[in-house]
């Protein structure tokens, strides 16, 4: 833990650097501090359309190569437009299915499945880290927290993140979401 | 400072530096796909092409951009700017169509000059070849750019300035985290 925070020194002063090392730290704290164990399925769906998207594009490569341009017309119209179809279902993806989620964790709670899922936003120009946690279970409950601080509460005057303050935060969160039901 | 830019990838889990290599691949092949797309719509296996000889002027300069579409359905006609092949040659040349005979059953032969040339492009062609037929032919002009393909001219001059800038602007997307 402590290397790993150790590590992490960004320039603080680039905001998409610091919610990604921010984002690190919390991804560490869920999987790590509270054992849950995080689940890759969103993140290789993107990373299917890549490199679907990809794949796409150096067929039309070779094709073209293998049969020069008359001939290979047929299937770089097919090439193309899929190419273009791929890049719209990535973008939707990313902007409704993602949404910013930069982790989500399973964990087993007696014969309970919580899916944990974290998103994180920032403004442009905004010192802001916006943190929205949503917790689901298999009995159908969704509850959902979210903090907004400084990133001045997370990461030092040189840049590195204070491990130990997110994770109080993230825990403090966590048992927030986890006990809900029992106020309930 | 070189060691602080290599920090991001260190970093990096296993999935977000394939997504990485995946981001680059894509930028790649989105300029890719878009030149496929435009050969596709404007049935040219080149649509894009950067004059480089001052033999067309004062129509075209060094360093012009043309726009091409090869419609088969459109006939050649003398007194247009056609882009072709020479066998062995591995440059398209860009010239005007000069003379050209056409038979009924629509094949045709031409022979062209550059404006700027004081004589026909017969010497330019293959040896023995006196015209220049259908499929010798990369294009018609449709359209031009000025000067923007000087760009690409300088690159082309000096490789290594090309592969440099291209390196670098690779790595930059390859260690930079969106």
């Amino acid at each position: 833990m402590s290397e790993t925070a150790e590590a992490a020194k960004i320039n603080k002063w680039d905001g998409a650097a610091a919610k990604n090392a921010v984002d690190d730290a919390i991804r560490e704290v869920m999987t790590g501090d509270l054992k849950c164990k995080e689940s890759f399925a969103l993140i290789d769906g993107r990373l299917f359309l890549c490199a679907l998207a990809v794949g796409v594009a150096l067929y039309a490569l070779l094709w073209d190569y293998l049969y020069p341009f008359p001939q290979s017309r047929l299937v770089l119209i097919i090439c193309v437009s899929s190419y273009f179809i791929l890049m719209g279902i990535l973008t939707l993806y990313t902007t409704f299915k993602e949404k910013g989620i930069f982790v989500v964790a399973k964990e087993k709670v007696g014969n309970n499945t919580r899916v944990w899922e974290a998103s994180s936003y920032v403004k442009k120009h905004d010192d802001k880290y916006n943190l929205v946690i949503v917790m689901r279970d298999t009995n159908g409950n969704t509850r959902e927290a979210s903090v907004t601080k400084s990133f001045a509460n997370f990461i030092d005057v040189n840049g590195t993140v204070v491990q130990n303050i997110v994770s109080n935060e993230i825990t403090k969160l966590y048992h927030s979401l986890s006990s809900e039901k029992k106020e309930k | 400072m070189l060691e602080s830019l290599f920090d991001d990838v260190r970093r990096m889990n296993k999935r977000q530096f394939m997504y990485q290599v995946l981001s680059l691949g894509m930028i790649v092949s989105s300029a890719l796909m878009i030149w496929k797309g435009l050969m596709v719509v404007t049935g040219s296996e080149s649509p894009i092409v950067v004059v480089l000889s001052g033999s067309m002027e004062p129509a075209f300069h060094r360093g012009d951009l043309l726009f091409l579409t090869n419609y088969p359905e459109e006939p050649v006609r003398v007194g247009e700017i056609v882009v072709f092949k020479v066998e062995g040659r591995d440059i398209p040349i860009v010239h005007r169509v000069l003379k050209l005979h056409e038979k009924n059953n629509g094949t045709v032969k031409f022979l062209t000059k550059g404006d700027n040339n004081s004589v026909d492009d017969r010497g330019l062609y293959a040896q023995g070849q006196l015209w220049l037929t259908k499929k010798d032919v990369v294009g018609r002009a449709r359209g031009f750019l000025p000067y923007v393909g000087m760009v690409t001219i300088y690159m082309n001059e000096y490789p290594k300035f090309k592969f440099a800038v291209l390196a670098c602007l690779a790595i930059y997307v390859l260690v930079h985290r969106e």
